[in-house]
């Protein structure tokens, strides 16, 4: 199974995480870690290497960060450089969250990344465009 | 036209449906049936919104899920059905529409409503419906969201 881990400035993650279940329902081996004001990248290093150990990764670990090139996304890739399974997307939203979790047990890591992007991506949306586009088929 | 799977949720398609739902029961369409939503142009026209990408939805009369459901038109269609409340269901099983299980989603609170569990509340006439379907060997589940374990839905309503 590949693992989850979201990271992000401040309780964002865990928070999201609580949103997520409200969605998904019961979450499993996927975990939040929080960068508090004041901590070192070298913290948050240590803090995903203990998240790591809490999860199981035989088929790799996907980090969902905030901020690409943030101290999460920072502390991320200084793990995920040392492995060939893991990678990380950052921009992380519920839906991406929700999509992963959906899809991760049929999906490898490399098409579980582009699933995470494009839930991502094609989560944004206005209201009054959609309404423009929208087409009412009748059964 | 294949039934994927039935639901009663209230708030018909919204985001639970939309992302975990579709994909959980691998459904192509989605029928949502209301006589109520069906007649309120906005509400249909905004749910018609919401429906997730690649799947199309339809908000129908309980008399039209039933001619639908029946065409060999739709033969192709492997459909979520949702409703709003177990009456209706009934309508529907009665107009010859084979159900064999539904799922109790999201029924909620409202004055005169007992709530048997967090997210289902139910008031006589629900009752009387889900006996009825209970009755015709259906099976009646109650589950938020698709990993919660089936929840007997007769099993909490017994002494009502």
């Amino acid at each position: 199974m590949i693992g989850v881990i979201v990271g992000t400035h401040g309780r964002f993650s865990e928070e999201l995480l609580r949103s997520t279940s409200m969605v998904y329902g019961q979450l499993e081996n996927v975990v939040g870690v929080t960068f508090e004001p004041g901590e070192s990248v070298n913290g948050l290093v240590d803090k995903f290497k203990i998240a790591l150990g809490t999860i199981e990764w035989s088929d790799g670990v996907l980090f969902l960060v905030d901020l690409f090139g943030g101290s999460p996304y920072n502390a991320a890739s200084r793990i995920a450089a040392g492995y060939e399974n893991m990678d990380i997307v950052s921009g992380v939203n519920l839906p991406m969250v929700v999509d992963v979790l959906v899809s991760r047990s049929t999906e490898q890591l490399e098409d579980l990344v582009k699933l995470a992007i494009r839930a991502g991506q094609d989560s944004m949306k206005s209201f009054r465009t959609v309404r423009e586009i929208q087409t009412e088929e009748e059964l | 036209m294949e039934i994927s799977f039935v639901r009663i949720d209230d708030r018909l398609i919204h985001g639970q449906v939309a992302t975990v739902w579709v994909k959980e029961t691998k459904c192509n369409k989605i029928i949502a049936v209301s006589d109520e939503v069906a007649a309120d142009t906005l509400r249909k026209t905004l749910l018609l919104q919401v429906s997730p990408p690649g799947i199309n939805a339809y908000v129908v009369t309980i008399d039209k899920a039933i001619e639908a459901y029946n065409n060999p038109k739709y033969a192709d269609f492997k459909t979520l059905f949702l409703f709003t409340n177990p009456s209706d269901v009934l309508r529907v099983v009665e107009g010859g529409v084979p159900f064999k299980s539904v799922n109790v989603g999201g029924m909620c609170y409202k004055e005169g409503k007992k709530q048997i569990t967090g997210a289902v509340s139910v008031d006589k006439q629900d009752l009387e419906a889900f006996r009825k379907l209970h009755e015709k060997g259906i099976e009646l589940e109650i589950r938020k969201v698709a990993s919660d374990p089936k929840v007997n839905l007769i099993s909490k309503i017994q002494g009502l």
